[in-house]
């Protein structure tokens, strides 16, 4: 059986329940994404009482197998409108399993002058405590005054300054094996939607006593070190250990596609000043707390994170990720690593999406705010941010929105989210997985670009999305860090047995990617009772009129290739 | 000549000569030393696009090498 807590946020009000379906027993984005659609009214306001916020770890949360800690965050999106799942890393998941918590559901909403909240569960009880004290303070405060009072080693959640004024761009921080709230569900401005409920933070204690039990420990114990085995004989897990995420720069500059200067190219001519090796050599050069391989949870095998140090080698920001390199970074056409962790921090702290408040600024730069390539001014717009002042706020609500207001048409996102990190006439698989997720443009959700033959050319796109789109989602859809799938590669089997060990449950792959179909096919269903149409699920304009700068190629995608792609 | 770089990899920068065309799987060959290289774990692109290992190089391409790792 797995118990989903829930909590009344007007009330005060807590019930656990308890269930044995295949949902409850998968977890991560398959639980969120069913809950919100079977108990969300999809019409619903996204900051009103009728939202829900579910918080789900997965299916091999608090076990040994690496990287299985994740946590899935699901809501109503007030970004996109639409449904939305987002993971993080860090130990929230793990400290759920040791509660024997599979899911923690914020329901209701106070009334909007309640007084901020911070929600302690623990092992004996559920407590609602003061979080005045919080309030207007940056995530890295929230984290070390969270830390000091409840523990380094409590899961922690908390939302920045940004979320308490409901602006769309803002995400949820989670603590990390350190008890800093640095590990970001980012995306789709769920951290609004936990403001809009008045919770500050949610705190679960490290006074857990559930410890994972075993049908067959043996077999467990077997296949948990096969996926350490498979993930340490994969050659690209050794690359990313040692240089990330970071070694997209090189990758996406190569296909053309690195975003520069809003989404207009795919080509920085510096993008060496901020590739992967550079970011190695300078983490190495500095030394003192900078680190080029780091665990973002327990136990994980492949360490992808990394500690970026300043010039005196104390940390400037961790992580530091591919896709805020290049919409905070290339896209601005900054060739500063500095800059960008500047700029990282800052978002962090103001607690929002690195992807869309660097599109915004892309869009403000643009819009002629500022010079494209001006460093200072980028950290500027952060302050602002940082700052919420007028223009802060407006970038705080993502690049849609800044577009709106600023009166620039180039606006790179779709259902209102950020496009990541691929520049998408340069890449029509990624542009088909943009524009077909039921999430807003979401790389994560179909990643197509190694397996293009020809990036530039539509032809045999919506096969392949959809073929990534079942791939993209197998991790998140147990609450599995989405880079595990180098271990298993195409075959689950190695997976589905530790699900077997442990629970007695025999999934077969079809089975799995079948609940992976119906899960796609629930998101679309809730977006179209939410009022998204086909028409909705398009780039602006400018992509179709205007060719991207070094690829020479437009947007040439129809509704009805992207309904295709939708279809399950 | 052929220009092979090898990003993030000791292997590096490498040119060999090439009389006549070849596939990419041989000269991959030539570029490692004839030792076994996982194809699925590296991608090889030449003018933006993917080099699959039939694909012919002739003399004078070059062609970047990367990890193949994608974004998080």
């Amino acid at each position: 059986m797995f118990s989903i807590l829930r909590i009344n946020t007007a009330t005060g009000k807590t019930v656990k329940e308890e269930y044995d379906s295949q949902d409850y027993l998968l977890g991560g984005r398959t639980l969120t994404s069913r809950l919100v659609n079977n108990e969300v009214k999809a019409d619903c306001d996204p900051f009103g009482k009728d939202n829900k916020l579910f918080f789900s770890n997965g299916v091999l949360a608090g076990t040994i197998v690496s990287s299985a800690n994740r946590l899935s965050i699901g809501a109503k999106s007030p970004l996109t409108g639409g449904i939305k799942e987002s993971n993080a890393g860090g130990i929230v998941g793990l400290r759920m399993a040791q509660q024997g918590l599979r899911c923690i559901a914020l329901e209701d909403a106070p009334q909007p002058d309640a007084p901020w909240r911070i929600i302690v569960i623990g092992n004996e009880k559920v407590e609602f405590e003061d979080g005045e004290f919080l309030a207007g303070k940056g995530v890295y405060e929230k984290s070390d005054l969270l830390a000091e009072k409840f523990g380094v080693k409590a899961g922690c959640v908390t939302i920045g300054p940004t979320a308490e004024k409901l602006l769309l761009a803002s995400g949820i921080a989670c603590s990390d094996p350190h008890g800093v709230c640095s590990r970001y569900a980012g995306r789709g401005g769920l951290g609004a939607v936990m403001a809009s409920k008045k919770v500050i933070a949610l705190i679960i204690l490290n006074d857990g006593e559930v410890k994972p039990s075993f049908v067959n420990e043996d077999d467990f114990k077997a296949g948990a070190k096969q996926i350490v085995k498979l993930l340490k004989d994969n050659p690209v897990s050794s690359k990313f250990t040692k240089y990330g995420t970071a070694a997209m720069v090189d990758i996406c500059q190569a296909f053309k596609v690195l975003p520069t200067q809003n989404f207009r190219y795919g080509v920085l001519p510096g993008a060496e000043k901020i590739n992967a090796q550079t970011m190695y050599d300078t983490i190495k050069e500095r030394g003192g707390q900078g680190m080029t391989q780091h665990a973002c949870m327990h136990p994980c095998a492949i360490q992808c994170s990394n500690v970026y140090p300043d010039e005196d080698g104390n940390l400037l920001c961790s992580p530091i990720e591919y896709e805020t390199m290049a919409l905070m970074g290339s896209n601005l056409c900054l060739e500063n690593l500095d800059t960008i962790a500047v700029m990282n921090k800052i978002a962090n702290d103001a607690g929002v999406d690195t992807l869309d408040v660097g599109a915004a600024i892309g869009v403000a730069m643009e819009a002629g705010l500022a010079e494209f390539g001006d460093d200072q001014a980028a950290i500027n717009f952060m302050e602002e941010v940082r700052n919420i002042t007028p223009l802060g706020r407006i970038l705080a609500s993502g690049c849609k929105v800044a577009a709106q207001v600023l009166g620039v048409c180039h606006a790179p996102h779709v259902l209102g989210q950020a496009i990541p990190a691929y520049e998408p006439r340069g890449t029509k698989g990624m542009a088909m997985t943009y524009l077909s997720s039921p999430m807003g443009a979401d790389h994560t959700f179909g990643f197509t670009l190694r397996d293009e033959d020809d990036p530039t050319s539509k032809e045999g796109k919506v096969e392949l999305s959809k073929r990534f789109q079942v791939l993209g989602s197998r991790m998140d859809g147990m609450g599995t860090c989405n880079f595990v799938r180098y271990s298993v590669r195409d075959d689950m089997s190695p997976l589905l047995d530790l699900i077997k060990a442990r629970y007695g449950v025999e999934i077969s792959e079809e089975d799995y990617d079948n609940t992976v179909k119906e899960t796609l096919k629930i998101e679309h269903r809730f977006n179209t009772a939410a009022g998204i149409s086909i028409k909705d699920h398009r780039f602006s304009s400018s992509f179709y009129l205007e060719a991207q700068g070094n690829t020479g190629t437009k947007m040439d995608i129809t509704d009805e290739e992207v309904a295709l792609a939708m279809e399950w | 000549m052929v220009t092979v770089h090898f990003k993030l990899s000791s292997l590096g920068k490498i040119e060999l000569p090439l009389k006549e065309k070849t596939t990419w799987e041989k000269l991959l060959e030539k570029c490692t030393d004839s030792h076994v290289v996982d194809t699925s774990g590296i991608i090889a692109v030449m003018d933006g696009k993917v080099l699959s290992t039939n694909d012919l190089v002739s003399d004078g391409d070059v062609i970047n090498v990367f990890p193949a790792i994608s974004g998080g």
